[in-house]
């Protein structure tokens, strides 16, 4: 088969066996099909690998119903569907059936009911993020982001519990808020443009130069697209659900989920908008503004957190500004670190939900103070924890670190902000894992004050079978940058412009104080949080007392309530009108 | 924080919102200005190429048929967490005791009313199929008359009572109808990939404009969604209404706090 | 008045809007998520819009008769099926939340918080 006719396959497959698998839902029994769900998206993720390596040379491209742009008869109007390959979308797409792997596999007898329902709303998640890399239509992209959304707003309800339904709930009110700006904004675009062909629409988009019903239907696409990669002010909703959601089903969100919605921003700049002046200004000055401040936010936030799970979905937040740094330049270096820290940090982050996962196995609690020196039993999740916490503080090893170096190798401003962002995140994570494995700490800090519950996963796996995609996954990820550098050179040069010419391999960032910074600082703050003693003293309690208010603060600001969220996100859709029309 | 200071930060996101609509609203293609040219392309082309009359069937099951195929799934998907999330705490036993509420009076079911329900679901269930199947010639096709169909259902438990209407609807069946038309859907697109053609490419027999199985593959396309629509709502329905027995049959599962 | 549909769309867009700003009730936010979604589709089919032309249709007039645009109309299709789904799952929600905590006010229910 060509590579053209393997093109869709990766979103077939998963649909086709997830709807058979319905069919047949109340009479298989349920690790059958748990094997099928592993292996379906086995396939899906070497088709999309041979596919990243066949379109090194050229893009990959078919044309949904034959209707191919000569079909029409007439020139300019493009009447078809395409999904189009370039290296970057074929390799997240590969990527994120990976983690699927990963995550069915963790999944093994996790739920007591023999029904196979989780496993389809998994493969239909699946198919939903493969056709949201791969597709070039803009309500293709449309649909495909819908499913994202629904199989995860069914996935995060899943347990059931008082805290999973109300996390699932401010995660759907809010998501389909930005759904529906979404589409308002395919219609404005579609008014101006005439067309919903990514190619097409750059043409349109070159020849129109700056509008404002183009500048309009932007700002409320990438404002539905910020808000699933939660950004500051959109990013409100992901602490409730991560946090709530079962741990395989946050592997996927934190893994891939909220980065491929980054990464078909950054398709979208690229292909469609780079020649729009003023939407161009907008992404290079005001995205690179939020970037910063979400990754200021959620470093500092997940630094005062005490539920693991809630902690590693701020430390989400934080590195998911960072990714949106590296997008603000839109250059093919840029695009390429992208890539890489997408690759990085979904790696590390899946491992950490599967050991929070399996600490909420064991333990029956996620609360780091409450849980303190109960992990004992289980040390090798805690030495797998700790090689992953300092993987995420910037150790010097690996593919995380090697697009920390490019990120911030841009300018000395984010420089700095990537590094005290990276460190509070490492920090947080090795003082967790230090506190519920090693029993080793200091006086509370500010996490003293979070919002924290009891919660329960079942327990009857293993320890091996639950540490084993764990150590995979880690495996992965300290494969030495320089080997994926020519790759991402082309990646990233492609992103851009799918249909020049390659670029050349990725230059390996220069050490300079920036590749031993995060580290630094992620074992200071960790060795603070460790040796603090209680304040007794009247000038130390006074200092502590400061040191709670903005912390204070910002929880206040993260209150849980809905409401709340939407006004949010509507001064950030005011934000990014406001910079537009200034 | 309070609602009042929810209404201020609505209050500044309009101020800056409200003069940007305005700019954008003058800035739209004024209302009634010919159309595009993709759907004036459409509508120039697609009668003549595949025999058919509906202009929006067309751009659903053929043109930008991928995107329903999308779509299709996205309606199972809810479906499926809908079922998942009631059934989770409910369980699975067929019961068929009706829900009852303690001060309500219980009022027997008048003939008028059983007659008129019969008559009305037998037509009712008749006019989805129609609406389904003439998808491609006149308005309508797998949406709208599953829904309709599906709605048939609701007007027979009306008509005879939660007991036999529990023991004629089983979950499994209507499970089997969802996920089997949503896989044709699937098949359909998959088997032209494999005989060498795109995915859903229309390699059918187009037929007669204005018969009932012209447009070839969108005919198998719109029976799939049909049958999809029909098991999807017919399930909703079969889980809210299980939700209306008695509340101390259903078990909540142990959890935490 | 070429503006006025634009401008129906955005107001129930802000109606919406501020109904679930301000809301006491799960199945009200709900409704009010609907009355956001209409807005959207009021602006679509707006777009699709042609004077003095009928609906794609070509079933009693000739192929080739002014018709206005088929594909808006299939957007908003595909929009209401998703609309469907969402409000579906979120009633389901919503019926749990109540039988677990008893109460459907939006300011008191909050994820983790175990005194609430």
């Amino acid at each position: 088969m060509s590579a053209s006719a393997l093109l869709p396959v990766p979103v077939l497959l998963p649909l086709g066996v997830a709807t058979f698998l319905l069919v047949f839902a109340h009479s298989l029994p349920s690790r059958l099909s748990t094997v099928v769900a592993i292996l379906t998206a086995t396939i899906g993720g070497l088709i999309c690998a041979f596919l990243a390596h066949a379109a090194l040379d050229g893009p990959v491209l078919h044309w949904f119903g034959g209707w191919t742009p000569a079909s029409s008869g007439r020139p300019g109007v493009v009447l078809g569907i395409s999904f189009l390959a370039d290296p970057a979308s074929a390799a997240v797409a590969a990527f994120a059936a990976l983690l699927f792997a990963a995550a069915l596999l963790f999944t093994w007898s996790y739920f007591d009911e023999a029904l196979s329902h989780f496993e389809i709303l998994m493969l239909l998640f699946l198919a939903g993020i493969t056709g949201f890399c791969l597709t070039h239509d803009l309500f293709n992209l449309f649909v495909w982001f819908e499913l994202m959304s629904v199989a995860a707003f069914s996935l995060t309800a899943y347990p059931l519990g008082k805290s999973s339904l109300e996390g699932a709930f401010n995660f759907t009110i809010t998501n389909a808020f930005g759904s529906y700006m979404m589409l308002a904004g395919v219609g404005l675009i579609y008014a101006r443009t005439g067309t919903l062909d990514f190619t097409q629409m750059g043409r349109v988009v070159a020849a129109a130069g700056s509008d404002p019903v183009l500048s309009g239907g932007f700002c409320l696409i990438a404002a539905a697209l910020l808000t699933k990669a939660a950004i500051v002010p959109f990013h409100m909703w992901l602490a409730d659900a991560h946090a709530v959601a079962p741990s395989p089903v946050s592997v996927i969100f934190s893994g891939i989920m909220v980065s491929v919605a980054l990464f078909a921003l950054a398709k979208l700049v690229a292909q469609v908008f780079i020649r729009d002046a003023e939407v161009m200004a907008l992404v290079r000055i005001l995205l690179l503004w939020l970037g910063a401040a979400t990754a200021l936010v959620g470093g500092a936030m997940a630094f005062a957190q005490r539920h693991l799970k809630r902690l590693l979905a701020f430390s989400t937040i934080a590195h998911l500004g960072i990714m949106l740094i590296g997008i603000a330049a839109v250059t093919p270096t840029g695009f390429g670190g992208f890539v890489l820290y997408l690759f990085g940090h979904g790696l590390i982050k899946a491992t950490l939900f599967m050991i929070a996962g399996i600490v909420l196995a064991v333990c029956a609690s996620g609360d780091e103070i409450g849980l303190y020196g109960k992990g004992r039993s289980i040390w090798p999740a805690g030495v797998v924890m700790a090689i992953a916490g300092l993987l995420l503080g910037g150790l010097p090893v690996g593919l995380l670190h090697n697009a920390t170096e490019s990120l911030a190798s841009r300018s000395p401003t984010t420089a700095v902000v990537i590094t005290l962002a990276t460190a509070l995140t490492g920090a947080a994570v090795l003082r967790a894992g230090a506190r519920i494995f090693f029993g080793c700490s200091g006086a509370p800090g500010v996490e003293i004050t979070a919002p924290t519950a009891r919660q329960h996963e079942k327990n009857n796996r293993g320890l091996a079978l639950m540490l084993t995609p764990c150590v995979a996954l880690l495996a992965v990820a300290v494969i030495p940058g320089w080997l994926v550098m020519p790759f991402l050179g082309t990646a990233g040069a492609r992103l851009i412009d799918p249909f020049g010419a390659g670029g050349p391999p990725m230059p390996m960032p220069p050490f300079s104080v920036v590749t031993f910074a995060p580290i630094a600082m992620t074992l200071v703050l960790v060795l603070f949080a460790l040796l603090r003693e209680r304040p007794t003293r009247p000038l130390a309690r006074k200092l502590f007392r400061l040191e709670l208010l903005p912390f204070r603060g910002m929880q206040f600001l993260h209150s849980g309530l809905v409401g709340d969220y939407v006004a949010w996100m509507l001064i950030g859709v005011a934000a990014l009108a406001g910079f537009l029309t200034r | 924080m309070t609602v009042t200071w929810r209404l201020g930060l609505f209050a500044i996101s309009l101020a800056v919102l409200v003069p940007a609509l305005w700019h954008v609203a003058m800035a739209l293609p004024a209302f009634g200005a010919p159309t595009e040219m993709y759907g004036a392309a459409v509508n120039a082309i697609i009668p003549a190429a595949r025999h058919i009359t509906n202009m929006v069937a067309a751009v659903n099951f053929d043109v930008r048929g991928f995107d329903t195929l999308g779509e299709e799934c996205i309606l199972v998907a809810a479906v499926t967490g809908t079922c998942v999330l009631l059934r989770g705490a409910r369980g699975e036993d067929l019961t068929a005791e009706a829900g009852h509420l303690p001060d309500r009076p219980h009022v027997e079911r008048s003939d008028a009313v059983v007659l008129v329900c019969r008559i009305g679901a037998t037509v009712l269930l008749l006019f989805g199929v129609y609406m389904a199947l003439h998808g491609t010639a006149t308005p309508g096709g797998g949406f709208q008359g599953g829904v309709i169909a599906a709605s048939s259902l609701m007007l027979i438990y009306l008509g005879e009572g939660y007991s036999p209407w529990r023991h004629v609807m089983h979950s499994w069946f209507l499970g089997a109808l969802e996920g089997g038309g949503a896989f044709i859907f699937v098949a359909a697109a998959a088997i032209p990939l494999m005989l060498g053609y795109a995915v859903l490419q229309n390699i059918l027999p187009y037929g007669q404009p204005k018969d009932l199985f012209a447009g070839g593959l969108m005919v198998v396309a719109n029976f799939a969604v049909g049958l999809s629509v029909a098991g999807s709502f017919g399930q909703l329905m079969l889980e809210f209404m299980e939700e209306t027995r008695s509340p101390e049959d259903d078990p909540i599962p142990d959890e935490e706090d | 008045m070429s503006v006025f549909p634009w401008l129906v769309a955005a107001w129930l867009l802000g109606i919406g809007l501020y109904g679930i700003i301000t809301s006491r009730h799960y199945v009200h936010l709900i409704g009010c998520l609907s009355v956001l979604q209409s807005g959207t589709y009021v602006l679509l089919l707006g777009i699709g819009y042609k004077w003095g032309a009928g609906p794609p249709i070509f079933y009693d007039h000739p192929a080739g008769t002014p018709a206005v645009d088929p594909i808006v109309q299939a957007l908003v299709l595909t929009d209401i099926v998703v609309g469907a789904a969402v409000t579906a799952l979120l009633l389901v929600i919503a019926l749990q939340v109540h039988k677990r905590r008893g109460s459907l006010d939006p300011q008191e229910l909050r994820p983790l918080r175990p005194d609430n």
